[in-house]
């Protein structure tokens, strides 16, 4: 079943005094079914990021469709937009992004709250998915206590309370050590495995060896992908490493 | 290196972060301002030459000291909010490869810049304005001739000195913060992940005792003149309270707030308790601060306008009749005083109406239920309960009551009737040592004066049948000693315009000085003019000393403002991706914002409230017993007052919506 369908999607950003355009995305198409495991992939200044706030709807598009569920974000009111995100999106950021001002409970309890749901039904959510994160122990310490493993561990729990539809990351790994970043990857895998959809964007090769299948953009345009079938993490490491090599010597040829 | 690189950074630097260095240097201006115009007021020679200037230069004097006090802790605060905010920039450099002596260097450079704008500015505007408002001070005081508004070189010299001393010692603080800190510190800056405080519950208890025993005081004195004692312990007690409340209370009560799951886990209160917790970590010394000069503000200029309002009617409950000519009777010949009044009234062209003539014999007692005693005080051991107690006797014979009001009242040699001031006596009978009189009537009203209100001690007017019986009333008190000769009293009216009745007072007192040098004139207008100057004194400082508070305030808020919207600004952000809508966010940091700075204000109207009744037993010293009178002023200093501050908290609201979007 198709989830994400994303349809030649542009977006160009005017500087402020009207002078110069960017060109961040000139076209880019491709869908994401139920349960996949997607990771993007491309240099700095590919687009990633822009594809990536647009498809958290905190962006919109110059031109182009996207479908999430068979409806369109991008023509949602904006008065809507802020429920929409909260019921159907979960995100994981580079830095966390959480408050210190709150507990690490109460930081995944946000979205919940906000959505006005009962402690006893948050309280219940959470119980399951913190064994499963192994943060138990330290839901009641605040941010500035707890390492950056941790720290994105409770940040997926945030993104995952809310049982969203597709879950967003954003160089989930970039700000952890190879030990935090690989149990984060396992618990990608884990959570995909149970069935939870997930769109990853990533400079890291190990990030994006986990995913079932790799987009890579260039120059705001999906350049090549790749499926795992039935590859090995290694074999799929190999593969993307390749690609992006051809991915180099190949755009320079194109200019 | 270039020498002018230092110079030029420092330059730069200032320019860089302009949106905080200009309030930074506006409230320097303003406090060279303010101290450079009390200084020269203080130093004015012409202010000598007005009667009751000494009253006035004393207050002068004590305003200095205080808004000297006051500008030193001010700009300390703002200068260490300067510098936390610039503590990233300082530790950029120093991993840039400026060594601490260069950084010291740029600080040096940019505190010199800063302080010589400031100082430049300040006083010339300090000069200028000190001119305006010497002129408003002179019209409030109803002086007649302007003086002149020189430059005062000795209060310029000093002003320069002491904000010198203050901001070498800013200067001298920063310097050990830049080396006592490593980059990284500096380079995190106020980054480092905050501590969720933790509430004293012990702090919160002395708090809201100290604060209930504030209240309590405030609300138990009884008499004027206690209540001048005990207001400042008052005080003392509610700012201690107000302190301790707002550092530890404040969390005590948010925290019980977060335990509260069912409360807690609503998204109106999510964000704002938790939020709250921290504003209130960072904030609370600055609003209990806040919340305390709003109600000095409050306090004094309510006080001032009150005294200033109401001193007309003060002047009459100390002269019920106009003027008042009393000398003692067996050297006063009535006649001569009559005619001497009738040619000043067509000279002056007055009217004399009321005229009352009347002879009486004044006596200071202690009174002891229905015993009154000799009054013995002295400077030694006189206290507050002592004037309580005390009582002023006018002894007058009957036949001049009668004649006075038309009456034809009777009396026995041990009757007396009793006209009491304030509270009506009560008893049935006086004692004067063994000599004991009954009360036969207790006046309603008497013609040569009226019923007041507060007032300390009492004030009796007793009527008996003759002479023969005051002079045994006396010697009773007094034992054998000699007793008061017999007064005479001449009290009247005037009607007319102000100039003329001035100039009638001013030549009657003239005449009778040269007819009989032992008579004494009391006189309203003559008296009023010297009361202007006091009470126009205390009007301006109070207006003044609230204005600068104001200003403080301003300043403070606009600073809260500022720091707070530099870290909301990222919080803003998390929020939005997390799935609250940008209206929702503004709602929720806007009610917490509004909160944080109407909490003071609230609380300070709290503080007004208990203080009134003491304003109004304070106020009765100085014989203003207007309650209603009082409370109005108050009120409407208060809605003046929180409209002001509504203002500000507009105005500075905008520039930090501004910063938090900017920043997006």
């Amino acid at each position: 079943m198709r989830l994400l369908e994303v349809r030649s999607l542009k977006k160009i950003y005017t500087t402020r005094f009207g002078g110069n355009q960017v060109q961040a995305l000139s076209n880019v198409t491709f869908s994401v079914d139920q349960g996949e495991y997607v990771a993007i992939m491309g240099e700095s200044g590919s687009g990633k990021t822009t594809l990536l706030n647009i498809l958290a709807s905190l962006d919109k598009p110059t031109s182009g469709e996207v479908f999430l569920d068979g409806k369109n974000i991008v023509t949602i009111k904006d008065s809507e937009i802020s429920a929409f995100r909260r019921e159907n999106l979960g995100f994981v950021f580079q830095d966390f992004n959480l408050l210190d001002t709150f507990s690490i409970e109460d930081n995944i309890f946000l979205p919940l709250v906000l959505a006005q749901k009962t402690y006893d039904d948050m309280n219940s959510r959470l119980k399951p998915l913190a064994k499963r994160l192994e943060i138990n122990d330290i839901l009641k310490k605040f941010p500035y206590e707890v390492s950056g493993g941790q720290k994105q561990r409770a940040a997926v729990a945030r993104a995952l309370i809310t049982q969203p539809k597709l879950v967003l990351a954003d160089e989930p790994t970039g700000a952890l050590d190879s030990k935090s970043a690989m149990n984060l990857l396992k618990i990608f895998s884990s959570i995909n495995a149970l069935g939870q959809t997930i769109l990853m964007v990533t400079h890291s090769i190990v990030a994006a060896s986990h995913a079932n299948r790799v987009l890579f953009i260039k120059d705001g345009e999906i350049f090549n992908q790749i499926y795992r079938g039935s590859m090995s993490n290694e074999d799929m490491y190999q593969k993307i490493s390749f690609t992006l090599a051809l991915l180099a010597t190949g755009g320079n040829d194109v200019e | 290196m270039n020498r002018l690189f230092y110079p030029k950074l420092a330059f730069l630097n200032l320019r860089k972060n302009a949106n905080t260095y200009i309030p930074y240097i506006l409230t320097c201006i303003g406090s060279i301002v303010t101290f450079y115009i009390m200084i020269s007021i203080y130093g004015n020679k012409g202010l000598d030459t007005m009667p009751g200037s000494e009253n006035l230069k004393i207050i002068l004097f004590l305003g200095t000291i205080f808004i000297g006090i006051f500008s030193v802790i001010f700009l300390f605060y703002t200068n260490s909010f300067l510098i936390k905010r610039r503590k990233k920039e300082l530790g950029l450099y120093s991993i840039l490869g400026l060594e601490k002596k260069h950084i010291a260097r740029v600080l040096f450079y940019e505190t010199l810049f800063s302080s010589t704008i400031s100082l430049v500015l300040g006083l010339l505007g300090g000069i200028l304005i000190g001119k305006l408002l010497f002129l408003l001070l002179l019209r409030m005081i109803h002086f007649q001739i302007p003086l002149a508004f020189s430059v005062d070189v000795f209060g310029l010299i000093v002003t320069a000195i002491v904000f010198l001393i203050v901001f070498l010692l800013t200067l001298l603080t920063n310097f050990l913060q830049v080396k006592l800190a490593n980059p990284i510190d500096l380079l995190k800056g106020g980054e480092q992940g905050e501590k969720e405080p933790k509430a004293s519950w012990i702090v919160t208890i002395i708090g809201l005792i100290s604060l209930g025993v504030g209240y309590t005081i405030a609300l138990m004195v009884e008499s004027p003149v206690e209540a001048i004692f005990l207001f400042f312990v008052a005080v003392l007690f509610v700012i201690i309270g107000t302190y301790a409340l707002f550092t530890s209370g404040s969390i005590a009560l948010l925290k019980l707030l977060k335990r509260n799951k069912k409360y807690y886990y609503q998204s109106r209160n999510f964000i704002s308790v938790s939020g709250m917790i921290y504003r209130m970590k960072q904030n609370a010394v600055g609003l209990a601060s806040i919340c305390i000069l709003c109600t000095m503000v409050l306090v004094t200029i309510s006080t001032t306008v009150s005294l200033y309002i109401g001193q007309e009617s003060m002047m009459r409950d100390l002269y019920p009749l106009d003027v008042g000519i009393i000398g003692t009777a067996s050297e006063v010949d009535p006649l001569a005083t009559q005619s001497l009044i009738a040619t000043e009234k067509t000279k002056a062209n007055v009217e004399v109406t009321d005229v009352l003539v009347f002879n009486f014999n004044q006596i200071r007692t202690i009174r002891d239920g229905n015993l009154f005693l000799p009054d013995n005080l002295n400077e030694s051991n006189s206290d507050a309960m002592n004037y309580e107690a005390m009582s002023e006797l006018w002894v007058i014979p009957l036949d001049d009551y009668n004649r006075i009001t038309q009456s034809d009242k009777t009396l026995t040699e041990n009757e007396v009737m009793i006209f009491s001031v304030s509270e009506n006596y009560g008893e049935n009978s006086m004692m004067f040592g063994n000599n004991q009189f009954s009360v036969k009537e207790e006046l309603e009203s008497i013609p040569m004066d009226q019923k007041k209100g507060l007032t300390i001690g009492n004030k009796y007017y007793l009527i008996v049948k003759d002479e023969q019986t005051m002079t045994t009333m006396l010697q009773s008190l007094n034992g054998n000693e000699q007793s008061n000769a017999l007064q005479a009293a001449t009290l009247f009216n005037l009607k007319g315009t102000e100039d003329a009745k001035m100039l009638f007072s001013e030549n009657l007192e003239g005449s009778l000085a040269q007819t009989n040098p032992n008579i004494s004139m009391d006189n309203l207008y003559l008296s009023m003019s010297e009361w202007y100057i006091l009470f126009g004194g205390f009007l301006f400082l109070g207006v003044f000393l609230g204005s600068l508070f104001i200003m403080a305030t301003v300043l403070i808020i606009y600073f809260k403002q500022i720091s707070e919207g530099y870290e909301d600004c990222e919080r803003f952000e998390i929020m939005q991706k997390v799935g609250m809508d940008k209206k929702e966010v503004k709602k929720t940091i806007g009610k917490q914002i509004l909160m944080v700075f109407f909490l003071p204000l609230a609380v300070a109207f709290i503080h007004v409230g208990f203080a009134l009744p003491v304003m109004i037993k304070m106020l009765a010293v100085f014989r203003l017993t207007e309650t209603s009178l009082i409370i109005l002023c108050t009120g409407v200093t208060a809605l003046v007052f929180a409209v002001f501050y509504a203002l500000v908290f507009m105005l500075t609201a905008k520039s930090y919506y501004k910063l938090v979007k900017q920043e997006r």
